[in-house]
């Protein structure tokens, strides 16, 4: 049996340990429930851009994150968020939920990011959010306008900037029942944000009086619509209902301008990003659709945006803003304001501010005030309702805009309904 | 049944399309037992190629530029289509030189060279042309629809496919009529005894890259009209076109073009009844394939099979 003697310079040694551990124990793990141990003023607060730079939305996600960085440059300029200094670090997401997934994780994990911000595809979206929920990372589903981002598979961390297919679908389907006619086609991209809107659509058609005659599944990847435009003529229907994006609208939108289908019957396009456009031909651009923004719209602010734009991407082959930016910029430039307001980057805090969210038209440079649902954590805001611009001679000027309707004419009332959030207690905190 | 009509010849014109995609594909893996992954980038490649040939920026050139601009549409692609898949073949024919150092070696490094070069093909294209979408303008003889049996058709897709049989014959006829087609046959066939009988294959695998490179860079031209040209387009060629050959059995000329038929009528006929298959169907066809024929539809015996 050995003898250990306790003499005086052991006893402090111990003393000594165990008090620098009782100081420590704030700013040691688990990392995953608390997070605070970084937040020196002199620490930039790191966002991850959890974009797309390859696969479908890969074009889309390329203005999406040229948003982000507008907004962070200019808080950068203004002193940073804090007096801390912003900065970015961007991992292609691949148009892939897996990868989406992987980036997320190693992002929290790995580069500490303090909030992850981006999004297209709703189904990206949904896989970054259920990472950032089991960090409690604060997280912006910039672009992606599934119903259920807000709905079923909302999340305490996860808030949604754009307009959802249901507050498009509100938006165009009563008028365009009225305008065009009763017998309604589908083509609906086959993944979440095309099921979910086409469900939305489906309901409101039903709801207006109007009939579904025929759904068309179209996979992620289609590049020959040529069987499935020959059965839209089969099935001769009144109004085709599309919510195809990406690259598989554009080369859609190529195969109905060679067959002169656009003007056969009536197209309403769920949503239109500017980025699947922008550059076509304006014949491409047929039907009606849905927006959130367009750089011309008559309001204060928007032509100074658009100059904010040009000088900062002067290169750029989009030469004006379109809704993607907009949507990009807007929720990184509202985020670091609720981090202003929150005087902290903790999570809780940041969640609470951007609950509270109000925004004026003015600021939104929309036609509406916006307010931040609390319930369902999705923006609420004014949804365009567009056309092609025909005869314009400003390559540019692509769109005219038909109608604007406020935030309460094309609520989601289904999402307040399927959202089932986490409480926030039960969301880790986080801190960085 | 006659709504079934419209479906099969619409997928007979894409399988015609397809087998113009594996074509260049074929002949590379044929004679030179090499995947060319950058295949796809030098499909995109000739149709950035003949977008600038056909719309160029030559205000530079004063009056000769605009003397360029104002000939006509048709004469423009016209041009494109000789001069674009000649360019690629040149920029294939640069990518064969970077392989040599891969020949006698594992497959892998030949794999990854050409991946690797499709990547920065990819790049370049978005560096100098952008990431948006651009637009490839077709002859106004080509463009638009006519009616038939009551249903509307592109009249580009129909011109596309005959010119696809066109394309087709052409390389058939120079691998057949030719005695260049000769030596790339024999290649194919046994390059060694090529070699033995003094003809030179350093020289032989270049001429075959480029025209493979060429092939890709002429269906490029062909199906960017319909599928719209983004620097990423290349990506939705190089899968169909291994799957295509390896359906038609590695290294047959008409396996290729029977596999691109075959997958064409897949997808036709299930975009039309069950959409939501219409992908996935040409890799249930190739499983259903070879499954039943490992070879493929008209790949040659192996030595090993009884």
């Amino acid at each position: 049996m050995s003898r250990r003697n306790l003499t005086r310079r052991s006893l402090l040694k111990k003393a000594g340990l165990l008090t620098a551990g009782v100081a420590a124990t704030p700013f040691m793990g688990p990392w995953r429930y608390n997070r605070v141990y970084a937040a020196a003023s002199d620490k930039p607060i790191v966002i991850g851009l959890t974009s797309d730079a390859s696969g479908q939305y890969a074009n889309s996600g390329a203005s999406d994150r040229r948003g982000m960085q507008l907004a962070v440059s200019e808080f950068n300029k203004k002193g940073g968020v804090l007096g801390r200094k912003v900065e970015t670090i961007h991992i292609d997401t691949e148009t892939t939920p897996a990868t989406g997934s992987r980036v997320a994780e190693r992002l929290i994990t790995r580069h500490e990011c303090a909030f992850l911000i981006g999004a297209v595809s709703s189904g990206v979206a949904n896989a970054i959010s259920q990472v950032a929920q089991k960090y409690g990372t604060v997280y912006l589903n910039t672009n992606s306008s599934s119903p259920t981002e807000s709905g079923k598979n909302c999340h305490r961390v996860k808030f949604v900037w754009d307009g959802n297919g249901t507050n498009f679908a509100q938006a165009a389907v009563k008028n365009a029942i009225s305008a065009y006619g009763k017998k309604w086609l589908l083509m609906t991209n086959d993944y979440v944000w095309g099921h979910n809107t086409s469900k939305a659509t489906r309901k409101l058609v039903d709801q207006f009086g109007g009939e579904i005659i025929d759904e068309i599944l179209v996979p992620q990847g289609t590049r020959d619509f040529s069987a499935m435009l020959l059965k839209v003529q089969q099935a001769a229907p009144q109004v085709v209902a599309a919510a195809v994006g990406g690259d598989d609208q554009k080369a859609m939108r190529q195969q109905v301008s060679q067959l002169g289908l656009g003007q056969k019957m009536a197209w309403i396009n769920n949503q239109q990003d500017w980025p699947d456009v922008y550059g076509l031909p304006i014949k491409n651009l047929f039907g009606v659709f849905g927006t959130t923004w367009y750089w011309k719209l008559d309001l204060p602010g928007v032509a100074e945006f658009v100059k904010r734009y040009q000088a900062a991407y002067p290169d750029t082959k989009i030469r004006v803003p379109g809704n993607v930016f907009y949507n990009g910029y807007m929720a990184t430039r509202e985020l670091l304001s609720a981090v202003e307001r929150a005087g902290s980057t903790n999570n809780r805090k940041v969640i609470q501010q951007l609950e509270g969210l109000k925004v004026s038209a003015r600021d939104r440079m929309q036609h509406h005030d916006a307010f931040m649902n609390p319930g369902t954590h999705q923006m609420q805001q004014t949804i365009y309702l567009a056309t092609a611009n025909a005869g314009t001679k400003d390559r540019d000027d692509m769109f005219k805009v038909l109608s604007q309707s406020s935030p309460a004419e094309v609520r989601d009332k289904g999402a307040d309904a399927a959202c089932k959030m986490e409480s926030l207690d039960a969301t880790p905190t986080y801190e960085t | 049944m006659p709504n079934l009509v419209p479906h099969l010849l619409n997928g007979l014109s894409l399988g015609l399309l397809f087998a113009l995609i594996a074509l260049g594909f074929m002949l590379i893996v044929g004679v030179m037992e090499l995947i060319n992954l950058a295949h796809g980038s030098l499909f995109a490649l000739g149709a950035y190629f003949a977008m600038v040939i056909i719309a160029p920026e030559l205000s530079w050139l004063g009056s000769v530029g605009e003397g360029y601009q104002a000939l006509p549409l048709a004469m423009r692609y016209g041009l494109a289509i000789l001069l674009a898949p000649v360019l690629v073949a040149v920029v294939g024919m640069g990518l064969e030189l970077c392989m040599r150092r891969t020949y006698g070696k594992k497959a892998e490094y030949g794999l990854l060279l050409t991946f690797g070069a499709a990547l920065v093909i990819e790049e370049i294209i978005r560096l100098v042309w952008g990431p948006s979408e651009q637009y490839l303008q077709v002859p106004q003889a080509v463009s638009g629809a006519f009616l038939f049996a009551g249903l509307i058709y592109s009249k580009y897709k129909l011109f596309a496919a005959l010119f696809a049989v066109f394309a087709i014959l052409l390389v058939w006829l120079f691998l057949e009529r030719t005695p260049y087609g000769a030596i790339i046959k024999a290649g194919a066939h046994d390059s060694e005894m090529v070699r033995a009988l003094g003809i030179n294959l350093t020289r032989l695998r270049l001429l075959v890259f480029g025209l493979g490179a060429g092939l890709a860079g002429l269906a490029g031209i062909v199906l960017t009209p319909i599928w719209g040209l983004r620097p990423h387009v290349g990506i939705d060629a190089v899968i169909p076109a291994f799957l295509i050959i390896v359906l038609g059995g590695i290294g047959s000329f008409w396996g290729a073009v029977l596999g691109g038929i075959l997958v064409g009528l897949a997808v036709g006929i299930t975009g039309a009844y069950a959409s939501e298959w219409s992908l996935l169907s040409m890799y249930l066809l190739l499983i259903a394939v070879v499954t039943v024929r490992a070879r493929g539809l008209l790949g040659r015996k192996s030595v090993l099979e009884a």
